[in-house]
C-alpha cells in the first residue's frame, strides 16, 4: 500500500508540475490581438498590478457582480489557502509561521466545507446555473468536499499517526518509501488529493494560473496613447 | 509521452533504492516504567484524547477517582539533561517536544502543569498531639 501511494504521488506530482507548466506556456504564447480591458480600467502598468492584486486577493469582479456567490467563493478560497499553509507542516520542520498558522487552518476547515456546500447548492438551486452545469463542475466540488471531509474526519473523529504520515512524505522527498498508516480516512484523503493533482492541468481549476492571463483584466487602458499591435499582426503590416 | 515514461521509470528506480527509514522522523526517548497495555501505536494517535477526557472528568465533573494523572506521564517519560536532572518542556529534548515540534503541534499542558517529575508532596507540617485541642477548637468555631 505504501509503495502504491508513493508511486501515485510521484506520478501525480509530475503530471501536476509538467502539465501546469505546459498550460501556462500555452497561455503565455496565446496572442491577445485586441485591446479589451474592461473599463473603467487603470491607465498605467502599476495601476494594472493593483487591479490584478485586488482581483486575486479580494475577487473584485465577482464581488461587483454577485454578492452571495462571492461570499461562498471567497470563503472557500481563503479557507483553502489557510489549509494549504497548515499542511506545510508535513514538508518542513521548525518554520515559525507554519507553527503559527496551525489553529487558523483548523478553523478554516469549517469555512472550507461551508463554502463548497454553498457553491454546490448554487449548481442545483439556481435554475440557469443548473442548466449549464457539466459533470466536471460537480466532480470538482465533490472532490474538494471529499478531501475536506476526510481531512476533518482525521482531525475531529478518528485520528491517525501524523508523525508516521510526515515520515512517509519526508521519505518521498528523498526517494525512500516509508510505511504509510493504513487509516481509511487517510487513504481516501490522499487518494482524492492525488486525483485532484492529476486532473488539475486538464480541468477548470486552471483558473488559478489563468486569471493572470485575462486580457480584460491585465491590459492597460492606453489605446489612444499607444497603438496596440500584436506581433503576428505587425508581421502582416510589413 | 516517451519523455514522461522515462521520467516515471527514473522515479521508480530511485524509489527502489535502499530504504533508510528512521532517520527522517523524531527519535522518541525511551521511558522508564511498564509499557502501556494499549500499545504505543494507540498512544501515539490518541494520547491527547485520553488526557482531555481525564481533564474533563477531574476538573469539570469533579471525579477524583480517575486512575491516571499527567504527573505520572511526566514521571515515566522524563528525559535527563546534561546535568542529570530532567529537562522541562522549555528544552527541545523534552519527551513531548520531540514529536510535537516535528509536526508543529503546540503543547498547552505545561502552561499550568509541571513538565518535570515532582518530588512527592508533603504537608508543610504534620499535626502533633499537642496541637489537637487548638485545631479542634478552631474547627468547632468555624463550624458554628
Amino acid at each position: 500500500m505504501s509503495t502504491l501511494y508513493a508511486l501515485l504521488f510521484y506520478v501525480a506530482t509530475a503530471l501536476l508540475v509538467v502539465g501546469t507548466a505546459i498550460k501556462i506556456r500555452t497561455y503565455a504564447r496565446t496572442p491577445a490581438p485586441l485591446k479589451i480591458p474592461t473599463t473603467p480600467a487603470p491607465t498605467t502598468r502599476s495601476g494594472v498590478f493593483w487591479r490584478m492584486f485586488r482581483e486575486i486577493a479580494f475577487f473584485e469582479s465577482l464581488f461587483k457582480s454577485n454578492k452571495w456567490i462571492w461570499l461562498f467563493g471567497y470563503m472557500f478560497h481563503v479557507a483553502l489557502a489557510l489549509i494549504l499553509l497548515r499542511h506545510f507542516r508535513y514538508f518542513t520542520t521548525g518554520w515559525f509561521w507554519v507553527d503559527w498558522v496551525q489553529p487558523f487552518g483548523v478553523y478554516a476547515s469549517f469555512a472550507f466545507v461551508l463554502g463548497l456546500a454553498g457553491l454546490w447548492a448554487r449548481r442545483f438551486v439556481v435554475e440557469r446555473i443548473r442548466y449549464i452545469s457539466s459533470p466536471s463542475d460537480h466532480l470538482m466540488l465533490a472532490l474538494l468536499l471529499g478531501i475536506g471531509l476526510s481531512g476533518m474526519g482525521m482531525k475531529f473523529v478518528a485520528k491517525t499517526d501524523i508523525v508516521a504520515v510526515k515520515v512517509f512524505f519526508q521519505g518521498l522527498m528523498r526517494f525512500q518509501i516509508n510505511d504509510l498508516p493504513t487509516h481509511p480516512a487517510l487513504l481516501i484523503h490522499l487518494g482524492l488529493v492525488a486525483l485532484l493533482m492529476i486532473i488539475f492541468p486538464i480541468s477548470k481549476l486552471l483558473h488559478a494560473p489563468g486569471v493572470f492571463f485575462s486580457p480584460t483584466r491585465n491590459q492597460v487602458d492606453d489605446p489612444r496613447e499607444k497603438r496596440h499591435l500584436a506581433p503576428w499582426a505587425a508581421q502582416l503590416e510589413k | 509521452m516517451k519523455r514522461l515514461f522515462v521520467l516515471l521509470m527514473l522515479l521508480a528506480g530511485l524509489s527502489a533504492a535502499p530504504v533508510l527509514a528512521g532517520d527522517l522522523g523524531p527519535v522518541v526517548p525511551r521511558a522508564s516504567g511498564k509499557p502501556h497495555p494499549e500499545g504505543n501505536e494507540f498512544w501515539r494517535i490518541n494520547h491527547m484524547l485520553l488526557m482531555v477526557h481525564d481533564r474533563d472528568q477531574t476538573m469539570r465533573l469533579g471525579n477524583r477517582e480517575v486512575q491516571a494523572s499527567l504527573a505520572e506521564c511526566v514521571d515515566c517519560h522524563a528525559v535527563k539533561g546534561a546535568d542529570g536532572a530532567p529537562v522541562s518542556a522549555e528544552d527541545e529534548r523534552h519527551f513531548c517536544r520531540t514529536c510535537h515540534d516535528y509536526v508543529a503541534v503546540k503543547i498547552d499542558c505545561f502552561q499550568c502543569h509541571n513538565s518535570r517529575p515532582e518530588a512527592p508532596k508533603q504537608a508543610l507540617r504534620t499535626p502533633e498531639p499537642a496541637d489537637m485541642p487548638g485545631i479542634l477548637a478552631y474547627l468547632k468555631e468555624a463550624g458554628e
